[in-house]
């Protein structure tokens, strides 16, 4: 069996293939912003809300933790329609996109959270700090510093993860990719494209979040 | 295409094909190695109904699958079935994981550039089609609507140059997908064959679904590797005889429904 490369093929749909990482990137850097608003709430209401309130966040993480992201995109875009709830193809991917992650999220903030000393807590409260105040600056800041690896790896999974969005007609580089390999028949050069592009988008992802966490956590910091 | 580029392409060609020749192991041709290993590949969709579904066991079925176990067993081999979603039906054959696909893939001129068509053994008819609610009688009348279509399928090579411009079509990567877009609301009509339609309509009485137009009716047939001379003509010399004594009739007939039209060979 031979098979020979057609990469001039790929370079004649760059322009679309550049459309789909493009959504692609958009949708993993408003879910990541969303996702980690979320997240905060979340882990702050989990620690410190009432006990209802912890409970209901307890369902929604274990709910996202221990069933398929597939499957929960399916659940939004296909099933919300019958409640009356209409979304198209990117606002469902976004939503599921948001909810995943901001699951996955409290779990990794809340860890922070209750890594920072419990004298730090009391240290800040023996000063007379508002409770808000303390929670952001004694508590969210060094845990959110602590944790930031473990979340810059759950933002690149859930970047790569949007690949299955194509499902629901999303059209971002994965679903492109595949109406090209599909009208072409060249699986091979595009799949390695979009391989190509997931890993540069994921090191560029993994870039700009480094260079986030200086300017946030270490730029003029003495610590 | 550039000069440059096509020196650059035959050049990768013929190293490969050299490096390919000089390896003992792989001059043996895929029919030879079908007869000696006893074991013929086959890719086949199991979500294409009624060519390939899987039974209540969880079995391949199908027209497709009937064909080909009836094809393997006169070439006196054991089928293995590579099970493939519709946009990996020509990756299966051309990764090597299949030596064949029988998945009612429809003859065109672009497909065949990439793979080699044995003579059809089905015909098909894509139809647009949606709830009695709405209004699609001409292909006018796709302007503003929500379309749903299957990658890599008949569908898709047609549809879009038949959709005037305005037509809001909506990709999906399997057939399950397209028909819970257009059951849960999300578009407002979808094309597939014919056959597809009527499952749908008989499973979901209360859609009222109905035809609103009909794109194209189409030839489909095995398909081989480019240069799969060998395999190719065995596939044809089956179909020509299996035409003749009804075999290919029967197994279309239970299958659709429908009465198996003249086939032509090419």
């Amino acid at each position: 069996m031979k098979y020979v490369f057609h990469f001039d093929v790929v370079l004649d749909h760059w322009p679309e293939l550049l459309d789909g990482a493009w959504l692609t990137i958009r949708l993993s850097a408003m879910a990541m912003v969303l996702g980690l608003a979320i997240a905060v709430v979340c882990a702050y209401a989990r620690t410190a809300g009432p006990r209802f309130v912890r409970w209901l966040i307890a369902a929604y993480i274990e709910i996202i933790r221990n069933t398929p992201f597939l499957v929960q995109i399916f659940l939004i875009y296909f099933s919300l329609p019958g409640l009356g709830i209409r979304l198209d193809a990117n606002e469902a991917a976004l939503a599921a996109m948001v909810a995943n992650l901001g699951a996955y999220a409290t779990e990794i903030v809340r860890a922070g959270i209750d890594a920072v000393p419990q004298g730090q807590i009391e240290a800040a409260r023996a000063l007379g700090l508002k409770r808000l105040y303390i929670f952001r600056f004694v508590v969210l800041f060094p845990a959110l510093k602590m944790v930031f690896p473990a979340l810059a790896s759950q933002f690149i999974l859930l970047m790569l993860g949007s690949s299955v969005v194509s499902a629901i007609s999303a059209v971002e580089l994965t679903a492109v990719t595949n109406s090209l390999q599909s009208t072409t028949f060249r699986s091979f050069e595009f799949y390695f494209a979009a391989t190509a592009l997931y890993l540069v988008m994921a090191l560029g992802f993994r870039a700009s979040l480094a260079a986030i966490y200086w300017l946030v956590f270490l730029r003029g910091r003495a610590t | 295409m550039h000069k440059a580029w096509k020196l650059l392409v035959t050049t990768v060609a013929f190293l490969a094909s050299a490096m390919l020749a000089m390896q003992p192991a792989i001059a043996e041709g895929t029919f030879d190695r079908i007869l000696r290993e006893k074991k013929l590949r086959v890719a086949i969709d199991v979500a294409n109904p009624p060519f390939g579904i899987l039974d209540k066991d969880g079995q391949p079925d199908g027209s497709d699958v009937a064909t080909a176990r009836a094809l393997a067993k006169d070439l006196g081999v054991e089928v293995e079935f590579v099970q493939v979603p519709s946009t990996g039906r020509i990756p299966a054959l051309l990764s090597g994981r299949a030596d064949v696909t029988i998945a009612s893939i429809s003859i065109t001129a672009d497909r065949a550039k990439a793979v080699m068509f044995a003579n059809p053994n089905g015909a098909l008819s894509i139809t647009i089609f949606g709830p009695q609610s709405v209004n699609i009688k001409t292909p006018a009348d796709l302007v503003g609507k929500r379309i749903g279509i299957t990658r890599a399928t008949l569908e898709e090579a047609t549809v879009p140059k038949m959709a005037p411009p305005g037509t809001n079509i909506v990709w999906f990567d399997d057939l399950t997908s397209t028909t819970q877009a257009l059951l849960s609301g999300q578009v407002d009509a979808v094309a597939m064959t014919l056959f597809a339609q009527n499952k749908v309509a008989e499973a979901n009485p209360d859609k009222q679904i109905e035809t609103k137009l009909l794109v194209t009716t189409a030839f489909y047939g095995p398909i081989v590797r480019h240069d799969e001379f060998e395999l190719r003509q065995w596939i044809n010399t089956w179909l020509f005889l299996n035409a003749r004594n009804g075999v290919l009739a029967a197994i279309y007939k239970k299958h659709t429904g429908v009465d198996l039209p003249p086939l032509p060979t090419f």
